[in-house]
């Protein structure tokens, strides 16, 4: 018996809770995602209902993570009531159709936090160096 | 355990296979290593929370507001849908749909006449393309049939020599009258003594033959 689709069978119960969610696809050490809309409590490895794009976390040669959506899809699932995950969420918030979730702005001032303190940190022992020799 | 009778009468063609089977199950018990261990908990300033409350704030708030959008869209649609049946919006998409045939037929046409111009240039194409092979096979079989004539105009002019029941007797005793043998001695300095019986000279006859 050959395996349900990725792209989902397109089977659903119309009451149940629904969530949009990346479920990974990708082997051992390269990681691949389908952006999928499935019953918000099914495991990621059940059949999904429908996939709404992809999302690619390796950069490539061009050093672009690429994600494809399809956002006319989205659009009517949203208008089903149905739930986006915060990882989803954020790569929405990024490509302009959702507000910039907060996670995005958290991550970044904390990722700019300890760029600043290693700077200071090699400063220092810059100027520990340099107070050495002399 | 699912037995093997009720995956063959299952009603949905499904199969479950179980992808997070690498996690530890719920039931079992904390390890023993790991009883007294205390996660620590993460840090967050008091400017950070407040920050993150503030943008959270403004983030649900936002959400609603398009998540609601979306519904409310869905909702227009399904009525427009539903009102579509009546006689105005049925004459309007006949006429929609007349608009189309005629923009579809345009775009066949011109399609068509592309269609036959490429076809033509093909045609034309094809057909230079096998007059110049038969063109070149012509040739080459004209080649070949000189290059043969040439040979036969050599043979022939070589037939005047060749040997015939005619003049048979007389080759032979030619060929007896004149012997000709073709072995032949040779010495260090490259020097030929043709002929079986050719008396080859000694060192001492050469120095006596030079100091004359």
């Amino acid at each position: 018996m050959p395996l349900p689709p990725a792209s989902g069978t397109g089977k659903y119960f119309a009451r149940a809770a629904k969530s949009i969610r990346l479920i990974r696809q990708g082997c051992t050490n390269r990681p691949f995602f389908h952006i999928s809309v499935t019953h918000r409590r099914r495991l990621n490895s059940q059949p999904v209902i429908e996939q709404l794009g992809s999302y690619d976390p390796m950069p490539n040669f061009n050093n672009e993570k690429l994600v494809a959506l399809n956002l006319e899809r989205m659009k009517f699932w949203l208008g089903q009531g149905a739930h986006v995950t915060t990882p989803v969420a954020e790569l929405l918030g990024l490509s302009g159709f959702f507000p910039i979730h907060p996670r995005s702005y958290m991550t970044a001032w904390r990722n700019r936090r300890t760029e600043r303190e290693n700077l200071e940190k090699q400063k220092e022992a810059e100027a520990a160096a340099t107070s050495k020799a002399e | 355990m699912i037995s093997h009778n009720s995956i063959l009468k299952r009603t949905l063609p499904m199969l479950m296979q179980c992808a997070e089977a690498h996690r530890k199950p719920r039931w079992l018990p904390v390890a023993k290593s790991k009883i007294f261990r205390i996660p620590k908990r993460p840090v967050i300033s008091e400017e950070e929370r407040i920050e993150l409350l503030r943008i959270n704030n403004n983030y649900k708030t936002q959400m609603r507001a398009i998540k609601r959008f979306y519904h409310e869209e869905m909702i227009k649609e399904k009525s427009t849908l539903e009102s579509a049946s009546s006689e105005m919006s049925q004459q309007l998409e006949a006429e929609e749909w007349e608009r189309c045939v005629k923009i579809n037929d345009t775009w066949n046409a011109q399609i068509a006449a592309e269609r036959e111009e490429r076809r033509k240039k093909e045609l034309q194409e094809m057909e230079e393309f096998a007059l110049a092979r038969m063109e070149a096979k012509d040739k080459e079989l004209r080649d070949r049939i000189a290059k043969a004539s040439e040979e036969i105009r050599e043979q022939k002019k070589l037939s005047s020599t060749f040997i015939t029941p005619e003049n048979l007797e007389e080759a032979i005793d030619k060929a007896l009258a004149n012997p000709v043998d073709y072995n032949f001695a040779i010495d260090l300095q490259g020097q030929q003594y043709l002929g079986r019986d050719t008396p080859i000279p000694t060192k001492e006859q050469k120095k006596a033959a030079t100091n004359n």
